[in-house]
């Protein structure tokens, strides 16, 4: 396993990958894998395994390689989605469960200051109705929120179940085993649809933008949350030393695992810019599409409503 | 006019709650060819308008373009409308934009549209109200026009024009308070500025006024102090039918009427001192003169 030194930022190929492409020509369209050439289905596969390697490490790679500053990028989603009780979250490639959590607590917040708001305005109702509605609210205290975890990783699922269990998180919370390719839902079921740091591994992102739209209610929203492109030349370079020199070595010392994390950088150069993602977001059918850059471009918040 | 790609596919897919708009809208500005398919009803026909409808030829992309454009601001107009009767219950926030857009049949996610803190909800109110309030005076002076009312004087007539404006905010007084700081926040203030600074002039407008001197700038400025100081005493009036609010209103009337008479003739008054003090210089001019020849 040799590091990669290749500071290119552009889709060039090397020319090994080009004899393996014409060779397996016959098994589908060429896709990227980092920066080797693949087929689709090798493509999924190889997404597979290196999550499925990576799944008992994964929040703890995650808190290393990014200072911890993951932590705040989920906490801007959550606060840019600004969810009301009675939300019906999916979090798609969720795996871990990182977002729904936030969600859950999000919501749990709002409906006690919504619930206090109420009983301040129940001033002058008699002891008897006060405590007739606060049994009421109180066994309602997400306000029948939900959050649907859907992810193709069987690994990254149990990982989740796992924390939700020692985290505490019972009820709302549903798991899913399924492809962001090809939903497992009806048509106009969700509010919000949410995939952090997923769709880089989807294969076709145009399929999982489609089925986003199918499963979203009239009025629903896409967020996605990604590595994205760093436009100012200093911070880029910068960026790629951190990227390609520490974040390997961090793999191989934390998890045990070099390939995966390169992999992981690898995959963040191939994935298309801000303004391309937009484009890509509007021919699926969203309308008022727009993103916001985080830490400079390093990471983009997308959103668009289905309209 | 923000660019869309709208390349051919895009039309067929169908835009679930848009293209309902823009069927239901039959003022919408539209090619005329779309035009004939506004007289069938809505629902039932809509799968065979989709096609049509919205795409009359890829020559016409500029006018499918704004059409589309002007669909998202109705849409979104129509749910800040919706939303203004929670608005007692919920205050001016997210959450009665998210009940408005509930009755419209939309997911409650689509209050991420707007602000978080509600600022497009009051600004909308308060243009909506500034319109209705052209739309009162317009007619008003019609019927001045075609002789059935008498024209008022300018005092009872900007009475009456705050008042009016001032009545649209009676079924939100409990919340106003909480409008007026948010639309204080240094965010809003260009807007809000605007949209006040447009209906003091149409009331000035309506009221006759033609000044093209320094008084034009007086007038409005005068006028802007009373309807906010106005405002701010009907935030705590507690009188029956804000009577309290109204007498304020008519002495500050009072009050700017007397200031201008009083401007006018402190004018005159000091032309006249200066006259008398001219004359003086020239009679002791003309004495020293003539002791001098003398």
């Amino acid at each position: 396993v040799r590091l990669c030194r290749c500071r290119c930022r552009t889709l060039l190929f090397r020319p090994a990958g080009r004899l393996r492409a014409r060779r397996d020509l016959a098994a589908g369209p060429e896709m990227h894998f980092g920066f080797q050439t693949v087929t689709e289905e090798e493509r999924r596969e190889k997404i597979y395994q290196v999550f499925e390697t990576v799944a008992k490490k994964y929040d703890v790679m995650n808190d290393s390689m990014t200072l911890g500053i993951h932590r705040v990028w989920k906490d801007i989603l959550m606060h840019k989605m600004n969810p009301s009780p009675g939300t019906l979250l999916l979090d798609v490639a969720g795996g871990t469960g990182d977002i729904a959590f936030r969600f859950l607590n999000y919501v749990r917040s709002v409906r006690e200051r919504q619930l206090q708001r109420k009983l301040k305005h129940h001033q002058n109702l008699s002891w008897q109705e006060i405590f007739e509605s606060y049994q009421k609210d109180k066994f309602n205290s997400l306000g029948d929120s939900q959050v649907v975890i859907c992810d193709i990783n069987r690994e990254m699922l149990k990982v989740g179940k796992q924390k939700a269990q020692h985290l505490g998180y019972s009820e709302g919370l549903s798991w899913v085993l399924g492809n962001a390719e090809e939903l497992p839902f009806d048509n106009d079921k969700f509010d919000i649809y949410t995939i952090a740091f997923g769709i880089r591994n989807v294969t076709r992102i145009d399929l999982a933008l489609q089925e986003a739209y199918r499963v979203l209610k009239p009025g629903g929203r896409f967020l996605c949350l990604e590595f994205s492109h760093v436009s100012n030349p200093l911070l880029s370079r910068l960026y790629d030393l951190y990227s390609f020199q520490v974040i390997p070595v961090l793999g191989e010392v934390i998890a045990g695992d070099w390939k995966s994390y390169q992999y992981l950088v690898e995959s963040i150069r191939r994935f298309p810019p801000q303004e391309e993602l937009k484009a890509m977001i509007e021919d699926a059918g969203f309308f008022k599409v727009d993103y916001e850059n985080l830490n400079f471009g390093i990471v983009a918040i997308h959103s668009g409503f289905k309209l | 006019v923000r660019c869309q790609r709208y390349p051919p596919l895009r039309a067929l897919q169908a835009s679930a709650t848009l293209r309902r708009v823009s069927d239901e809208h039959k003022k919408e500005p539209l090619t005329s060819s779309s035009q004939q398919h506004f007289d069938s009803p809505p629902a039932g026909h809509q799968p065979e308008q989709e096609p049509q409808g919205p795409r009359p030829s890829y020559t016409g992309q500029g006018g499918q373009e704004s059409e589309d454009y002007e669909s998202e601001e109705q849409l979104q107009h129509r749910i800040l409308t919706a939303a203004l009767e929670f608005v007692p219950e919920h205050g001016w926030t997210a959450e009665a934009i998210a009940e408005g857009a509930k009755t419209l049949g939309l997911s409650v996610a689509a209050a991420g549209m707007f602000h978080s803190d509600g600022s497009e909800l009051i600004l909308h109110f308060v243009s909506e109200c500034n319109t209705k309030l052209s739309k009162l005076l317009e007619k008003e002076q019609k019927l001045v026009q075609l002789g059935e009312a008498e024209k008022k004087p300018i005092d009872e007539f900007l009475r009456h024009a705050v008042e009016a404006r001032l009545r649209m905010l009676i079924p939100y007084i409990e919340t106003w308070p909480q409008a007026l700081s948010v639309l204080l926040l240094p965010r809003n203030i260009p807007s809000s500025l605007n949209l006040l600074t447009s209906m003091i002039d149409d009331i000035w407008h309506y009221a006759g006024d033609q000044s093209t001197d320094f008084n034009w700038y007086t007038r409005r400025a005068v006028l802007t102090g009373i309807y906010n100081t106005t405002e701010l005493v009907m935030m705590q009036d507690s009188s029956p039918d804000f009577e309290d609010t109204w007498r304020f209103l008519e002495n500050r009337v009072a009050d700017a009427m007397a200031m201008s008479n009083t401007a006018s003739q402190v004018q005159s008054t000091g032309e006249a001192v200066v006259q008398g003090l001219m004359g003086a210089a020239v009679t002791v001019s003309n004495t020293e003169t003539s002791r001098a020849v003398r």
